[in-house]
C-alpha cells in the first residue's frame, strides 16, 4: 500500500475508533508506547487507554483537516502528522488540534503507535 | 543533557536561525532529510534549504507556544513537535502552526534534521 493511503487508513481507523471506543484504541499501543498529552507523559498502553477514557467528556467527533507522512527511517516506521478540528457533544465550537504518531511495523503486518504526542492548538 | 533540555534548545537554535539566516539551516539537514511543507515533499538538504529561502517573505519572527519531546526508540534519536506564532513583517496578525522534527544523533556528538513536518493551523 502507498504509504500516503495507509496514513490515511490508520488515521481514519485511529479517530474513528477514538471517537466511538476508546477502549478499543488498546490494540493499537503496546507496553513500549508513549502518549504526551498537553505535556502530560504517559507510557504503556495500559495507562495511555486509562488516560483516554479518563478526559472529560463522553462523546467528541475528530474532523481531519491534513495528514502527512513521511518514512522515520526506524525499521520502516512512519511519521504521520495530523491537523483538524475536535468537536465535543454540546460544544458551539470546535477546538483545533494537532497530532503525531509514530508507528511502528508489527510482526503480524499491521502498525502499533510508539510515540503519540497531541496538543490543542489554542486561538 | 536532560531530553527536554535539549529539545528546547535545539528549538531555540532552529528558529533564530531560521528568523535570522536561513541559509545557516543547511548545517542541519542531510541528503537523507525530508520536509513536508503545507504537504510538499521535499528531499534533501540543499533542495530543503532552496525551499525556505525561497518562502515569500524576507523576514519572519517564530515564537514558540509549546515543545514536547519523547525518544524515537533508535539510538538516542528523539521526536519534537512544536506549536507557536509565526509573525511576518509587516503583517499585523501572527499565523498559528504546529511542526515536527525527527533527530538522529551525529556521530559529532550532535543531532540532524531527518524529518521535518511543517503545517499552518488555519484560524
Amino acid at each position: 500500500m502507498d504509504p500516503d493511503a495507509l496514513a490515511k487508513a490508520f488515521v481514519e481507523h485511529y479517530y474513528s475508533t477514538f471517537d466511538t471506543n476508546r477502549n478499543g484504541l488498546a490494540n493499537l499501543y503496546q507496553e513500549g508506547s508513549m502518549l504526551t498529552f498537553e505535556g502530560q507523559k504517559i507510557q504503556g498502553a495500559s495507562n495511555i487507554v486509562a488516560k483516554l477514557t479518563s478526559l472529560p467528556f463522553q462523546q467528541c467527533h475528530h474532523s481531519i483537516s491534513t495528514v502527512d507522512c513521511q518514512p522515520s527511517g526506524v525499521n520502516a516506521g512512519m511519521l504521520v502528522f495530523v491537523s483538524g478540528n475536535l468537536q465535543l457533544a454540546g460544544e458551539q465550537h470546535t477546538l483545533k488540534f494537532s497530532q503525531m504518531f509514530h508507528l511502528i511495523p508489527t510482526p503480524q503486518g499491521s502498525y502499533y503507535v510508539l510515540n503519540d504526542i497531541f496538543r490543542l492548538n489554542y486561538a
